[in-house]
């Protein structure tokens, strides 16, 4: 800037000085000046129009003129653009010259003045420069409206990269202005207290509806929509073909699309230079060119890709007959298909005159392209197939192109076929399993589904002739339906042929044939061992006889639910490696591999048996322990099977688990996998199942482990089994003990024996006075009550109230009913003790103690002792009736809520005599007992009223008391 | 069950509010002509509905126009955009407007409205757009129809467009793009607002053409962009 600055300083002296001296030279003015010097603005474009005119000029004149045109910006002394624009010049010619403004021509005023140079040849030098114009003033500002705010310029549109630069300009000097770009605030530099510009570089593409720049303050907004377009690409890949020779149908990739909304969109046209022919392409990507009726050839095509800002063209030059693009042929058909052959039939559409195509068949089975040919067509044609499969899907598709100058193929056109089916083509893999049993032969045939590409159609049945070779006439046939592969014979001892043959819908495969021979062949071949491999199992073997037609070597599984496998070998072969993806570690397999004699009888050469991998046991055997004595016992596992389990069984491990430091002789110390020490006995014989533990400690437990040992190694080392070794001395225990304690359950027994002979010699019972033999003798000589005591000179102090109920148990708790059915017929007893008149003979005597104390009665719980109710005379009569009775006892069984019958805590002295009656249900009295049977001998012993009641309570005692102390009975 | 003082009154509130709406409920009335309630019912829902799809098409609308246009807050002064008829009113005054002249002003508000949206269907460029505002016209067409309905039912003339001040769509810059931005803003953000107001609107000459239908209140809000 700062060498701009000097440069235009310079200038401007010499300018200056310039016209100083041409002043001087010159003392008038120059005819040819720039004169009505008109200045506009072009605000879309943001450009300034100069227009002017040279006066003096005559009529036919042409001069060669410089103008040098002078923009300053803001004022007049900041010239910013000065530019020499040389152009002949005619009569009266209005002249026109414009500039684009990089800052918006709205946001300060710019001033523009002008000066001539006539640099024509004819007018001879030296040659000087006119006088300027005066500075024009371009004001755009003044045209605005009255808006608070503006920014320029308006929705300009611009290509990505450009650099832009925007103002605002404000009606107010204000500062609180702020601007944006989208969300983006940006700042600019202040040209006056109005305008502030902001410079914005390499902008990019944001959306198709432009990008947002506003400046706002507090109260007003303008804004403008900056369109960015990205930069219009050349055209790629332009070419052009045709389908007919009659249009042409051109292609390209138009790269970017720099459409935005409001402004126009790129736009593409084809020129063709030869025939001069325009046309405006209606697609982006492509555009149809309508071919000449003139049979031009050659055509030279420009795409021209435009729009506002950009142009751009590319070109192809071609002969129109190496551009035929054929259209895909149509009216494909099969025709004559059978199991090996079909013919293909098509049409194509003709490419006029030029009507020879190359057509290329394919067809196409299971995915692959099997045959391939090129046919010249031209319009029909046809094409035989041949060497197909029967019974095959195929599918056959046909393209062409142009023959004489290939351009490119047409689209394929195909279809499906299947062919016919025929007869099998191959004889089915058969093999044999022979079993002698009880003198017969029992074969088992197997045979393999015969390939798709040998089966020649669906295999709907196998037919097996058997053939008695030695009696030629007995021929057995057996039609076995699909897909069963295999069946069982069962023949006698005579040699058979056996044919196998495979037949579908059309016919019948060659036969398969086996000889089962009547001698049953080698039967002491010994098993030998194989190890598999990752490959499988490699097998070898020794010829036994020369004239062999092959091999067969046949495997199982251990497991019987497996089927038969088999090879065929050639003759020639003496090993070979069996390969199965069946083969699964762990699982032993058994081979056996066969001679096929000349006679096709099959002779067993070798057996193998091995594992494709083996495995670690994965399970221990099941010992059964026995012969168990204080000092050995004997393990068993007899149930345990070597064949088949998953490696070949070495033998077996016995670990002991040590009750001292020191193994039992034969066992050895080991450390298992668990850190734990044991013994440990090895048994080398796989048949070996039996074990004997010796030397052990009586009475105390062991713990062992069988386990199988393999090459690979051995079992689990999961629970050890526990024996518990009996005492020594046990059996002779046994023998002392038991007979102790017979004899003490003996003594026992007489113990108690004698037991009455020692009550009655230590303590002896009371004697009874009813059973005393005196009374025998009374009861002869008078009938007199029993009594033995008389007790007439008793005084009587108090009065005893027997209110005896039925059989004595007043089971209020749970015994409701039966209390009410109770009959109270008779009053209870009710004895008043003898008054002054009482004479009666047998007055009850009664004893009262208040020593006993309720605990005893309590631990009596007697029942059947009658209760005795200690009532107010004025209630006994009540209480004595049957009705109020049962009444009363009703309700004390519903208030006491326990059955707590009516009673008192007070103590009587009650016979244990008494009960004997009371407690027998069937000798209730009917009448009121006598005297006599109260005056009984009784032992003492306290009895509560409230025993009755199972559990009774204080409170449900008390509650009855007051029940009854009411003295009246509830109704 | 735990039955408190709060709960029994609860219930006996929801058992009168049960009785007040009896009449309501259709099988009850067995009046022959429903009158206009249920075209007035109807157009209140198709106001509710658009108002959620417009909330739906103007974020899509205004991400389209870009920054500030779709910034939440983006609320500038109302440059341009004077032919579009504003629906902000005094409460007094909106209070104070009859049953016909409401309809009248929501009937010429959304007819103007209309206009204005088929010529921003014009503009939009992406396709997707397009289609989501064609189906918006639709939807304020069939609002324009039903409140023709309503106005039809109460027997008030559907307003003649004056001569001359038809709303028309002007294509092409008639301004800057910035300001043609900013009346799509606008014609948006009105569009909201009348639809609110007529939500209102219709709510309220719902309760007053079914009293006692009409106890529940509806609270509307406006949604900003």
């Amino acid at each position: 800037m700062a060498l701009f600055a000097v440069v235009q300083a310079a200038f401007l002296l010499t300018l200056l000085s310039f016209r100083t001296y041409q002043s001087e030279v010159l003392s008038e003015p120059l005819p040819w000046t720039p004169e009505s010097l008109e200045v506009s603005i072009n605000s879309a474009q943001q450009c300034l129009y100069l227009q002017w005119r040279v006066h003096n000029l005559t009529h036919h004149q042409e001069l060669k003129m410089v103008f040098q045109i002078e923009i300053s910006r803001i004022e007049t002394s900041n010239v910013i653009w000065v530019e020499n624009y040389s152009i002949p010049v005619t009569w009266n010619q209005v002249l026109h010259w414009s500039w684009e403004s990089k800052l918006p021509l709205e946001c300060v005023t710019h001033f523009v003045r002008i000066r001539s140079l006539v640099a024509d040849a004819s007018i001879p030098e030296p040659r000087f420069w006119s006088n300027w114009s005066s500075w024009e003033e371009v004001d755009a500002q003044k045209s605005l409206g009255q808006d608070p705010l503006f920014v320029f310029p308006k929705d300009k549109l611009v290509e990505e990269g450009s650099n832009v630069t925007i103002c605002y300009v404000s009606r107010s000097p204000e500062s609180n202005i702020s601007c944006a770009m989208e969300d983006v605030p940006i700042h600019g530099k202040r040209l006056s207290p109005n305008v502030s510009v902001f410079i914005l570089n390499d902008v990019r593409f944001i959306r198709e509806t432009g990008t947002n720049i506003y400046c706002l303050n507090p109260s007003n907004m303008s804004g403008i929509i900056l369109y960015v377009s990205k930069v219009l690409e050349e055209p790629k890949d332009f070419s052009c073909e045709t389908q007919d020779l009659k249009s042409l149908n051109c292609t390209w990739d138009p790269g970017h699309d720099t459409t935005l909304r409001h402004q126009s969109s790129q736009r593409y046209t084809l020129f063709e230079s030869f025939s001069g022919k325009t046309k405006l392409c209606e697609h982006k990507k492509w555009c149809h060119w309508q071919v000449a009726p003139d049979s031009q050839e050659t055509y030279n095509l420009t795409l021209t890709a435009e729009n506002q800002l950009r142009r751009r063209s590319v070109s192809i030059l071609f002969n129109l007959t190496h551009r035929v693009h054929p259209m895909k042929p149509f009216n494909v058909f099969l025709k004559s298909i059978s199991a090996t052959n079909a013919t293909m039939t098509w049409k194509v559409h003709p490419v006029g005159n030029y009507s020879t195509l190359l057509c290329q068949v394919a067809l196409h089975g299971e995915g692959k392209v099997i045959q391939q040919h090129n046919v010249s067509v031209k319009v029909k044609s046809q094409y035989f197939l041949s060497e197909l499969e029967p019974v095959t899907e195929y599918v056959t598709r046909v393209r062409c192109a142009a023959a004489n100058h290939f351009w490119k193929w047409s689209e394929w056109i195909g279809q499906t076929f299947t062919t016919l089916e025929a007869a099998p083509s191959e004889a089915p893999d058969v093999w044999r399993n022979v079993k002698s049993v009880l003198g017969s032969h029992i074969v088992t045939l197997f045979w393999r589904p015969l390939s798709k590409s040998h089966a020649h159609g669906k295999i709907l049945f196998y037919n097996v002739v058997i053939e008695n070779l030695d009696k030629p006439s007995s021929v057995k046939l057996l039609s076995i339906p699909a897909p069963a592969n295999g069946t069982e014979l069962t023949l006698d001892q005579c040699s058979y042929q056996i044919h196998v043959t495979a037949n579908n819908s059309v016919g019948t495969s060659p036969a398969s044939i086996i000889v089962i021979s009547r001698d049953p062949g080698n039967k002491n071949v010994e098993e030998g061992r194989i190890q598999g491999t990752e490959d499988g199992f490699s097998l070898s073997w020794k010829p036994q006889s020369g004239d062999v037609i092959g091999y067969v070597v046949d495997w199982y599984p251990q497991d019987p639910r497996c089927q038969l496998q088999w090879k065929n070998l050639d003759p020639n072969t003496t090993s070979t490696v069996i390969r199965s993806d069946a083969f699964r570690p762990g699982i032993r397999y058994n081979f056996r591999i066969y001679e096929i004699s000349t006679e096709r009888i099959a002779y067993l050469l070798e057996k193998k048996t091995g594992y494709a991998q083996e495995l670690a046991p994965s399970e221990n055997p099941q010992v059964a322990v026995s012969n168990l004595t204080s000092h050995s016992f004997s393990l068993s596992w007899k149930d345990y099977s070597t064949d088949s389990q998953s490696s070949f069984i070495q033998g077996y491990h016995v670990y002991l688990k040590p009750k001292e430091e020191q193994c039992h002789p034969g066992f050895e110390k080991v450390v298992l996998s668990d850190d734990s020490v044991c013994c440990q006995y090895k048994i080398d014989n796989p048949e070996q199942k039996t074990f004997v533990v010796e030397n052990l400690q009586p009475e105390s437990f062991y713990e062992f482990l069988v386990t199988p040992y393999t090459s690979v190694g051995e079992g689990p080392h999961d629970a050890f089994t526990k024996v518990t070794i009996p005492d020594e001395y046990s059996h002779v225990l046994i023998r002392i003990i038991l007979p102790m304690i017979f004899c003490l359950l003996l003594l026992m027994v007489l113990c108690y024996l004698t037991s009455q002979w020692m009550k009655e010699k230590c303590y002896p019972d009371i004697p009874d006075p009813y059973k005393s033999s005196v009374l025998s003798l009374i009861k002869y000589k008078e009938n007199h009550h029993p009594t033995i005591m008389n007790v007439n000179d008793c005084v009587p102090d108090a009065i005893e109230v027997v209110n005896k109920l039925e059989g004595s148990k007043i089971q209020f708790l749970g015994a409701r009913k039966s209390l009410t059915e109770m009959e109270f017929t008779k009053p209870a007893y009710l004895y008043l003790l003898p008054t002054e008149n009482y004479s009666g003979p047998g007055p009850c005597i009664c004893f009262e103690n208040f020593t006993y104390n309720q605990a005893a009665s309590d631990s009596g719980s007697c029942g059947h002792v009658p209760v005795l109710l200690k009532t107010p005379p004025s209630q006994l009569a009540l209480l004595t009736s049957p009705e109020n009775l049962l009444k009363t006892l009703e309700q004390n069984y519903v208030n006491s809520s326990g059955g707590s019958p009516a009673g008192e805590t007070s103590l009587n002295y009650v016979s244990q005599l008494a009960s004997h009656m009371s407690g027998d249900k069937d000798s209730l009295p009917t009448n009121p007992p006598g005297p006599a049977l109260c005056s009984e001998y009784r032992t003492q012993m306290a009895v509560s009223l409230g025993l009755a009641s199972p559990s009774p309570s204080e409170n449900s005692s008390l509650s009855s008391v007051t029940l009854l102390d009411q003295g009246e009975p509830r109704r | 069950m735990d039955f408190r003082a709060g709960d029994s009154w609860g219930m006996l509130a929801c058992l009168c509010t049960v009785l007040w709406h009896l009449p309501a409920v259709p099988a009850l009335n067995r009046t022959g002509d429903p009158g206009p309630g249920p075209s007035i019912q109807k157009t209140y829902d198709l106001t509710r509905y658009l108002e959620h799809q417009l909330r739906s098409l103007a974020g899509t609308y205004l991400n389209y126009l870009g920054p500030p246009f779709n910034e939440p807050d983006f609320n500038p002064p109302r440059l341009g955009a004077e032919t579009l008829p504003r629906a902000t009113v005094n409460l007094e005054v909106w209070r104070s407007l009859n049953d016909k002249l409401r309809l009248t002003q929501n009937y010429e508000a959304y007819s103007h409205l209309l206009c204005h949206l088929r010529g921003l269907n014009r503009q939009a460029a992406a396709a997707e757009l397009r289609r989501s505002l064609a189906h918006f016209c639709t939807s304020v067409q069939g609002l324009l129809g039903s409140i023709a309905g309503v106005m039809a039912a109460l027997g008030y003339p559907l307003p003649q467009p004056l001569p001359g001040t038809e709303p028309t769509w002007a294509p092409g810059p008639a301004h800057s793009d910035f300001l043609q931005k900013m009346d799509d803003f606008w014609l948006l953000k009105e569009l909201q607002t009348w639809l609110w107001r007529s939500a209102k609107d219709f709510n309220r000459l719902k309760k007053k053409i079914q009293p006692p239908a009409a106890a529940v209140t509806l609270h509307l809000e406006a949604h900003g962009f």
